[in-house]
């Protein structure tokens, strides 16, 4: 906690503000200062005060007040803690207090009377009053947060994006403002043009100009350039309702071709059209879906409208190309760990943020679950969705050409779709406008689907696994028994064995015994010894 | 004639209150005809003793008393600075003592009890100035409390230093007229901290944690109706105490001269 006073190494050490006047203090050293306005500690007058009492009294103070530094030390909660005269005590603190060690910025706080026994400081609020002397600024280099309470009444944030900065000209208490150039009080009055945008005279001129061009793509150029110099000379034009209404109209009838709806437009430049698209709600959502359409119907139209504008820029070669994989159906496996990034591409750009954690986990499971099974999961829950309501599909065919743009690759990658596919070309164009809202929440629920598909893929997968384990464990089980078992009857045959053994030998043991008594029986007979008696033969021959 | 030691230790000085304004502790406690006044204040004796009459007359008149409180105000408050004037011819040698003092006392509604530690050798310490620190840190509404606690102070401090004037020790064995009773008999105790232990290079200054509710101001507010029972409890005190008191005054009185 104390403060360096070299400054170095700030990892794990507080820092607290004091003011600069008060630069001297140093934890493990007295100074001067210290000396000269607390002269009973130093002088030797008496036993209970001496340099070390004193030490002890301030570093006590200042680490009881830094344990909270917004709250207000008192006088009475310290005291209680600390061995000595209360006046010397009193003292020491308010020296401490004066050169800002302590209680330095914070507001003494209003406490009630009802509170009994030891006093609980509650500080209301934050210290809104309190001002940063320009005297007291600290300049110690242990002080890292300068003024800190200071520092927070000067910190603003960021002016939020209000409903005004982006609705503004929708709102209908604005005067006329000229369509063109913007300006609200034009000296030669205002021209209503064929579309209702109000243009002040000067810029009528201009327009009048721009109106006779044909609207081929070869002449936009010169329309922009007119309109840039309208517009160059002002600010930006605002946009009215009318205008807005028209580039509305534009993007859903020709997507992106930029050219096309600045024409429509008429009274503002292609960049101006794309950045009042991004600026609405929506808008980039609508430009997002709206990819995939203008495609096609370039594809259809075979247009060679090389000059794209479009945020989502895709050289048209590329896309012819895929247009012919699209009859082709093919399915192979590069596409397949494409398909999961559609999901993921797609999505992030045109969905609004309260969906995007929503993704993120999507994206997540995917990756956790593997590709493949991610795409069957998606494609699965597609085909479900689609199944389910006949817009979804719409929407998700359309989609998948905004997936081919953003890939560059082959797009069809799901064959049930496909059906719809050729239909679809020609219906998108009507079908897109009303989808775009919708799509969002289609999305949603493919996400989602996709989400709960690749989790039951994986723990399916799961599944299985452990029942194997269990299968390999059982046997083993199984295996050890039945080892037992066989251990124990070689055993046993082992002990027959011997057993048997040894009653061979003392068969031949007792067989031997009889030849031997044969054989003395013989020579006793030879050698003329008298015949015993038979109720004279030994025992164990009769009993045997 | 009272006699007096030479002083033994340090350097003895003469009889004053060891605070930084030498007032004193004055405590009125007076019953006549059934009505009752009690008050307690601090009073600078070098003022004239026309001051005393002025202020007796100004206080019954403020709070509506009978005319009799007048001369009896005016004389016990004399008598009282009397006895401060007796002590002041006197050497008192005071040694370094770090005693602990007690708050332990009811105003109004409020009642504080505190324990904190007074060094009497600090002539420059200041009553008044703890007493407006204690109120001001505990935020206590009732203006009354912070002059009480300074006259409580005040009082403990007087007795510690008449205390000290060792050939007064004989005469005031007993007294029990002032409040401080207790006190007297933790100083008597020679409860005082020992600064060579405390002080000196070992020891810290510092409490133990676990202490430190011993030495923690206590504030509590009580009710009318606690204030009621306690102020008739008090009055039943008070007045058997007086009864004991002017027997020993009338013995020690006997006695004392001579």
């Amino acid at each position: 906690m104390p403060p360096s006073s070299e400054g170095s190494d700030l990892a794990d050490r507080e820092l607290y503000s004091i003011p600069s006047s008060a630069s001297w203090f140093r934890w493990d050293d007295i100074d001067d200062t210290e000396r000269r306005c607390l002269p009973e500690f130093f002088d030797g007058s008496s036993t209970s005060r001496n340099p070390r009492v004193y030490k002890e009294y301030r570093d006590f103070i200042i680490s009881k007040y830094r344990e909270d530094p917004t709250k207000c030390i008192t006088f009475t909660e310290i005291r209680k803690s600390m061995i000595g005269d209360v006046g010397y005590l009193h003292k020491v603190f308010l020296f401490l207090e004066k050169w800002g060690l302590i209680n330095f910025g914070v507001k003494v706080p209003k406490i009630s009377v009802e509170d009994a026994g030891p006093k609980v400081v509650v500080e209301e609020g934050p210290p809104a009053d309190v001002q940063v002397v320009p005297a007291c600024i600290p300049q110690r280099k242990l002080v890292g947060m300068a003024s800190s309470v200071g520092g927070e009444n000067g910190f603003k944030l960021p002016p939020l994006t209000s409903y005004s900065d982006v609705f503004g000209d929708w709102l209908p208490k604005r005067g006329l403002v000229c369509g063109i150039c913007g300006d609200q009080s034009a000296a030669g009055g205002y021209e209503s043009l064929q579309d209702g945008v109000m243009v002040c005279s000067k810029c009528s001129k201009n327009n009048s100009q721009a109106d006779g061009r044909t609207t081929e793509d070869s002449n936009h150029q010169v329309d922009d350039d007119a309109k840039a110099e309208g517009s160059a000379n002002n600010v930006i034009s605002a946009w009215t309702d009318a205008e807005t209404l028209l580039l509305l109209e534009a993007v859903l009838k020709h997507g992106d071709d930029w050219a096309l709806i600045a024409q429509h437009v008429r009274t503002k430049s292609k960049l101006d059209c794309i950045a009042r698209l991004i600026q609405l709600p929506f808008g980039e959502h609508i430009l997002g879906s709206i990819n995939g359409t203008c495609a096609n119907s370039n594809l259809i139209t075979q247009a060679t409208d090389v000059k794209k504008q479009s945020l989502i820029n895709e050289p048209p070669q590329e896309l012819i190309k895929t247009d012919l994989h699209i009859q082709t159906d093919e399915k192979d496996l590069v596409e397949e760990p494409m398909a999961e990034r559609p999901l993921k591409r797609r999505c992030l750009p045109s969905f609004v943020h309260v969906a995007d954690s929503l993704i993120k986990q999507v994206a997540g499971f995917s990756t956790v679950a593997g590709a493949q099974i991610a795409t069957a999961a998606a494609d699965a829950a597609i085909v479900a969705l689609c199944s389910e309501n006949i817009s979804a599909r719409k929407h998700f065919s359309i989609n998948k050409y905004g997936e081919n743009d953003l890939l560059y690759t082959n797009n069809d990658h799901n064959s049930g779709l496909k059906i719809e596919d050729q239909d679809m070309e020609l219906h998108k164009q009507t079908v897109v406008s009303e989808k775009s809202l919708s799509a969002t929440a289609f999305q949603v629920r493919a996400a989602i689907a996709t989400a709960l598909g690749a989790v039951a893929a994986r723990a399916k997968l799961l599944a299985d696994q452990e029942e194997r384990e269990i299968e390999l464990l059982m046997a083993s089980i199984i295996e050890v028994q039945l080892r037992k078992i066989q251990c124990k009857i070689k055993h046993f045959e082992e002990l027959e064995s011997m057993m048997e053994h040894e009653y061979t030998l003392l068969q031949k043991v007792k067989e031997s015994t009889l030849e031997e008594w044969v054989t003395v029986l013989q020579q006793a007979f030879q050698a003329g010894i008298p015949r015993w008696s038979d109720d004279e033969l030994p025992k164990p021959f009769t009993t045997m | 004639m009272r006699s007096f030691h030479p002083g033994a230790s340090k350097a003895p000085m003469k009889f004053r209150m060891p605070t930084a304004e030498n007032f004193v502790p004055i405590r009125l406690d007076l019953d006549i005809d059934g009505q009752r006044f009690k008050d307690a204040f601090t009073w600078n004796p070098n003022d004239p003793d026309s001051e005393v009459n002025n202020f007796a007359k100004r206080t019954v008149k403020d709070l509506k008393l009978p005319p009799t409180f007048v001369t009896q105000i005016a004389q016990s408050i004399q008598t009282q600075l009397a006895e401060f004037h007796s002590y002041e011819g006197q050497e008192m040698h005071i040694k370094e003592k770090i005693v602990p003092l007690k708050i332990d006392l009811r105003v109004n509604n409020t009642v504080i009890r505190d324990q904190f530690l007074w060094d009497i050798s600090n002539l420059e310490s200041d009553p008044e100035e703890f007493a407006r620190t204690f109120c001001k840190d505990l935020d206590i509404g009732d203006p009354e409390v912070g002059p009480a606690i300074a006259v409580s102070i005040r009082e403990q401090l007087y007795e510690i230093a008449t205390q000290s004037i060792s050939s007064a020790r004989e005469t005031r064995v007993g007294k029990k007229g002032r409040r401080g009773a207790d006190i007297v008999a933790n100083s008597k105790a020679g409860n005082t901290v020992d600064l060579g232990k405390l002080f000196g290079s070992k020891g810290s200054v510092i409490r133990k944690r676990k202490e430190w509710y011993l030495y923690e101001p206590i504030v509590d507010i009580l009710s009318n109706e606690e204030v009621g029972a306690l102020d008739a409890r008090e009055e039943l005190n008070a007045r058997l105490k007086r009864k004991l008191d002017e027997k020993e005054e009338s013995f020690q009185t006997r006695y004392s001269h001579g």
